[in-house]
């Protein structure tokens, strides 16, 4: 569990390292995505409770021992919610890219930036 | 009642469907969503009735068959009935208002709308974490969206920042959820805050603070919202409503929900947070050129002192209804002006603030526009004006003073950019141009303004018990503009009509000083109203405006509590404010004017919140028990400043000879003779709680006043002897005047209050007569510089009779009323002790004959010029109250006791009298007095040089005007021989050191100052959205060492 929490900030970090220093507006919003699944992977991490199984019930898991045998089921629960909403953005995010490149041909954020003070 | 789900239900049943409805008619689609928000606004707005109006608690609904934390449930409560009630009436009227875009873009955005205001009512109703989540995403997402509709460049990349930067918060915002689950294993946030102690472990703090600051992110705190400022700049109105208004009200309200998890003693910090935003945004708006980027400055900013508001409310512990009534006060205000200007932005549909002229010559739009930044400013009655005066009072009771100082410095600097924004586009010379008004556009503004109105109507009558009252000025502003398109004339008798009925009205009420001060108000402006019918058509706007100034001079008084003081006090400000700006070059005046009023409000406001009582005017005094402790130092210096201002006291009259000399000229005579007295009066409201008080010091403030009645005295009249411009010189002689006053005043005696009232009175006669004598001839020969004048005697005998008593009277030469005046004035000094100040006034009068003298001989005598061959005398409406005037002050002279006795009667009850009467003649300890005597005196005197005159006259020959040898030359232009400019040269090198424009370098430095503080500061907003996304993630870690993280 430790080392899935790790890798989850690990990932935080890398995807926010990108996300302040590339210049492609793709390569913002393919850190954006980086973070995004780190976080997905901490939440997953924590509701993770070691030697259990999925909270499926089947055969071997029947409403009556559920409790002993699976992971706590919310943030399982919440990381499919949260996987879709970081989809929508990160969809919607690209398509700016796009329309922002079709109209200046550029990609570097550094060229749209005449909107300030 | 409707359940609340069916809110949700309405939104998303729909929504799904829109794809098919569309296919029937975009109409039928449209209509579909009009009906959706209609039906929600309907569903809140009678949950709120009930909330309001009957003893309905809050409910909860559970949903999914199971209790929380099992599954997730939904609060309606009277908060929430609220803020629905705004989100889905203003989506509702924005959807109007987007009504021909819609028409014209695919199905999408009208899903997406639905789907934005859906997520903002998830928001506000949701008790779940992670549903709250998912309903900011919603919102978010389909708000990315909509900045993309009309789609162009800018709105693109200002999206595409918005998206990283908010994406950016709400990665935060789960990453606080999961970890505040994992401590306390639930989502339900009321169970998490009845858990709430776990904030105290590191992991549970660190997870609330990121939890928190996503959300205060999302509400744009400076300096990380570079971001929003781009959105709110470049997106279409109608949708950058919904942003700046619903969807922060969304964001604010999880906010609010969640502010109970922050334990008590960071709550300061997050107040801080607010107000380094207010304080900050305001302060860079005032570079602002872009209409929308400054209104999203402001938007910014109003958000930041809600958070201050609504965390230090919580800190202490103020009683929930009234914190939810400042909180709501002040978002109402911001939530309905800043929705009605970005709609009228959609319609001037230009960027620079200047271009907004075109306003001017759509005067309802430019009076909903005029109110909405009111509203902004807190400008009474509108809510903002009752959420400062409470939210001030409890600051000052909790005596965090600097808290004080911040928000109401902020404040004036968001007045600052508003005003100077009104005043450029009354004041603009811009020609006028087609300005589309669509109905679909201008509906929604006006029923915005309707509802604004009616809630500050609401305010003062059912939460603050107002009688009709303290709110007749209003209802007289009201009546005169339903009469707004009678002829001049006939509204000025209406003026009168009004301002007679309710002195008879008040008259019972009145007794002792607030009788003279009700003469000088209400009599004063009753007859200076007869000089107002010579103006021409209908005039339109300035009889509404004057009669609000008056019936508010007479609110003053007969206020019975600090709060209809300052409430009539505001009234009255903004009023004359107005008044001003009708100027035709009174656009700087104007904003001088009111930033200094503004300025002595705020002052006010502070110094009535430290204040032990509640009661601080004439009528309230008499009520209260004598105590030491009623008003302690800090307040009675803030009140006595800010009556200061208004009088104009040295160092604090730069405002004064502007709006004077600039405001319409017969606005001028109201102004210097009966406007400038209300100083006067709250600082006498003052005094005489000094009296009662028996204050420590009491005789070091009243010897400081003094001086600087006197130094306002000396300077005053200096400066006015090197005017060029008639009314300059009238302005600064007015503030040498009411130095004076102020320095009887401060002598504290019965003889110096009698004489600072008599002064009080006589200069409404003498000033009103001379100003209205100077608008005649103003009006006659086109200019106000004297120089070009000249030689009028002829021309207008009668204007020159009055001005001729009116400087008389002034000077203080006997026989006239001006010499009694000065004869109480020095005796009152003498007896004081106060021998300096004696003679520097005896000096300063000496100097205030050098500006009468030249008043009277470039105008009146000398050479007329040849332009005015042809001038005529004055019109006869401004020659009836000069005349008025003039009986008043030949009665006053000839038979003094008519005033100084009832004025020694009314000061008898506070201070001993050392005057006594025999006849007609006035004993002090220093002398006496007959005011009989002294006019058979001069006039006898002057009868005899008469005679001799009469006798002689037959020696004289007529000459004609150039008939006349000068220096061995013969003139032949009358300039040659009337030298009338700059006229003290000899003087100027004598004393000029004295009228260094100091106090002008001093506030024009500061102005300077805050300036380029302002254009340094906003450089931080570089543009990059990358910057931007840097700037969140230091304003995480910065704040989080702040407070204290580990």
């Amino acid at each position: 569990m430790r080392y899935t929490l790790i890798l989850g900030f690990i990932l935080f970090m890398i995807g926010l390292w990108a996300m302040l220093t590339r210049k492609n507006l793709f390569k913002i919003v393919i850190g954006f995505s980086i973070i995004d699944t780190g976080v997905h992977l901490i939440i997953v991490t924590i509701g993770y409770l070691s030697g259990k199984t999925a909270p499926i019930l089947d055969k071997l898991v029947t409403p009556a021992n559920a409790v002993q045998k699976v992971v706590d089921p919310i943030p399982s629960a919440l990381v499919l919610t949260a996987i879709v909403i970081g989809l929508a953005v990160t969809a919607l995010m690209l398509s700016y890219v796009v329309r922002l490149y079709k109209r200046r041909k550029s990609l570097s954020i550094e060229d749209y930036r005449e909107l300030k003070w | 009642m409707v359940n609340p789900i069916m809110i949700f239900i309405l939104f998303l049943g729909t929504a799904f469907l829109f794809a098919l409805f569309d296919k029937i008619h975009r109409k039928f689609s449209f209509a579909i969503l009009q009906l959706v928000l209609l039906i929600n606004t309907f569903i809140a707005g009678q949950w709120l009735y009930k909330f309001v109006f009957t003893s309905q608690t809050p409910v909860m609904i559970f949903t999914a068959g199971f209790k929380p934390p099992f599954s997730i449930n939904l609060r309606m409560g009277l908060e929430e009935a609220f803020i629905l009630f705004a989100v889905n009436f203003v989506g509702l009227l924005s959807a109007l208002y987007l009504s021909k875009s819609f028409k014209h873009s695919k199905v999408y955005p009208l899903v997406l709308y639905l789907m934005m205001i859906m997520g903002v009512n998830g928001i506000v109703m949701t008790r779940d974490l992670f549903n709250l989540f998912v309903f900011l995403e919603i919102s978010s997402i389909s708000t990315y969206a909509l900045i993309a509709l009309k789609e162009n460049e800018q709105r693109l990349a200002s999206g595409f920042k918005y998206m990283i930067a908010s994406g950016l918060a709400s990665v935060f915002f789960l990453l606080g959820t999961i970890f505040i689950y994992h401590i306390t294993g639930t989502l339900n946030i009321d169970q998490i805050i009845t858990h709430k102690s776990f904030v105290i472990t590191s992991l549970g703090f660190l997870s609330v603070f990121t939890l928190m600051m996503s959300l205060i992110i999302e509400l744009k705190p400076f300096p990380a919202n570079g971001w929003a400022l781009d959105v709110y700049q470049t997106t279409t109105s109608g949708v950058v409503s919904i942003i700046a208004v619903a969807n922060s009200a969304g964001v604010f309200y999880a906010f609010y929900k969640l502010l109970p998890l922050i334990p008590h003693n960071q709550l300061l910090f997050i107040a801080g947070i607010g107000i380094v935003s207010f304080l900050f945004s305001n302060l860079i708006a005032i570079k602002q050129t872009d209409s929308r980027r400054l209104l999203g400055y402001s938007s910014i900013a109003q958000i930041g002192l809600l958070i201050t508001v609504t965390a230090l409310t919580r800190y202490l512990h103020v009683k929930s209804s009234t914190s939810l009534f400042i909180i709501s006060s002040i978002f109402l205000s911001n939530f309905i002006a800043k929705a009605g200007l970005f709609w009228i932005a959609g319609i001037i549909k230009k960027t620079h603030i200047k271009e907004w002229a075109i306003l001017r010559f759509k005067p309802g739009l430019l009076i909903i526009f005029g109110v909405f930044i009111f509203a902004l400013v807190g400008i009474p009655p509108f809510p903002n004006f009752w959420a400062k005066w409470d939210l001030i009072r409890f600051l000052a009771l909790s005596k965090l003073h600097i808290w004080i100082i911040l928000i109401l410095l902020g404040s004036l600097l968001e007045a600052f950019y508003l005003f100077r924004w009104f005043g450029s586009i009354v004041r603009s010379e811009q020609n006028e141009e087609q300005l589309l008004q669509p109905a679909y556009k201008t509906v929604p503004i006006i029923i915005f303004f309707l509802l604004l109105i009616i809630i500050s109507i609401g305010i003062p009558i059912h939460i603050y018990q107002f009688d009709i009252l303290p709110l007749l000025p209003i209802v007289g502003l009201l009546i005169l503009s339903i009469f707004d398109f009678l002829p001049s004339k006939l509204k000025a008798i209406i003026s009168m009509i009004i301002i007679a009925g309710y002195t008879l009205y008040i008259y019972p009420v009145l007794s002792g000083v607030s009788l003279v001060f009700a003469f000088i108000f209400l009599a004063g402006s009753f007859i200076q109203l007869i000089a107002t019918m010579s103006r021409k058509g209908t005039d339109k706007g300035f009889f509404p405006l004057l009669v609000g100034m008056i019936l508010s001079m007479g609110s003053l008084l007969v206020a019975r509590s600090s709060l209809e003081f300052f409430f009539a006090w505001e009234l009255m400000t903004i009023t004359a404010y107005m008044l001003v700006l009708r100027g035709r070059k009174a656009e700087k005046p104007a904003l001088l004017f009111i930033l200094f009023s503004l300025a002595g409000a705020y002052l006010l406001l502070s110094g009535l919140s430290y204040a032990h009582v509640i009661n601080f005017s004439l009528v309230g005094l008499g009520t209260i028990p004598i105590s030491a402790h009623m008003l302690p130092i800090t307040a009675f210096i803030l009140i006595v400043v800010a009556f200061l201002i208004k009088v104009g006291a040295v160092g604090f009259h730069i405002w004064l000879p502007g709006s004077y000399a600039e405001a319409e000229d017969d606005t001028t005579s109201f102004m210097s003779s009966i406007l400038s007295k209300t100083g006067i009066f709250g600082m006498l409201i003052l005094l005489l709680f000094l009296l009662k008080m028996n204050m420590h010091h009491s005789a070091l403030f009243t010897s400081m006043l003094g001086w600087i009645g006197i130094f306002t005295v000396f300077f005053g009249s200096l400066m006015a002897i090197f005017q060029e411009d008639v009314k300059y010189l009238l302005a600064y002689s007015s503030m040498g005047q009411l130095g004076y006053i102020v320095l009887c005043m401060a002598a504290m005696s019965h003889l110096g209050w009698v004489s600072g009232l008599y002064l009080a009175v006589n200069h409404l006669f003498f000033k009103a007569m001379i100003l209205l004598a100077v608008a005649g001839v103003i009006s006659r020969v086109g200019t106000r510089n004297m120089y070009e004048m000249g030689g009028l005697i002829k021309k207008m005998p009668y204007s020159f009779i009055s001005v001729l008593i009116g400087i008389i009277a002034l000077s203080g030469v006997p026989p006239l009323s001006g010499f009694g005046a000065k004869w109480l004035i020095y005796t009152a000094l003498l007896e004081k002790g106060w021998y300096f100040r004696a003679g520097l006034s005896f000096f300063a009068s000496a100097i205030a004959f050098l500006y009468l003298f030249r008043l009277i001989h470039t105008i009146f005598l000398g050479q007329p010029k040849p332009q005015h061959q042809n001038v005529k005398e004055a019109s006869p409406f401004f020659l009836i109250p000069q005349f008025l005037f003039i009986f008043a002050i030949m009665a006053i002279s000839m038979f003094p006791n008519l005033i100084i006795k009832p004025l020694s009667t009314f000061i008898n009850p506070y201070f001993a009298s050392t005057i006594q009467w025999q006849g007609n003649t006035l004993y002090s300890s220093l002398g006496y007095w007959n005011g009989n005597l002294v006019m058979y005196v001069t006039m006898g005197v002057f009868m005899l040089l008469l005679i001799w005159l009469i006798i002689s006259i037959g020696r004289v020959q007529k000459v004609k005007q150039f008939n006349i040898v000068f220096a061995a030359e013969r003139p032949f232009k009358p300039t040659t021989t009337h030298f009338a400019h700059n006229f003290y040269a000899h003087y100027k090198r004598a004393l000029g050191t004295f009228v260094r424009p100091v106090t002008t370098g001093f506030w024009n430095g500061v102005g300077e100052w805050i300036s380029s503080a302002a254009g340094s500061i906003r450089q931080i907003y570089s543009g990059n959205g990358q910057t931007y996304v840097l700037y969140i993630l230091l304003y995480f870690i910065v704040l989080y060492f702040i407070m204290g993280g580990k």
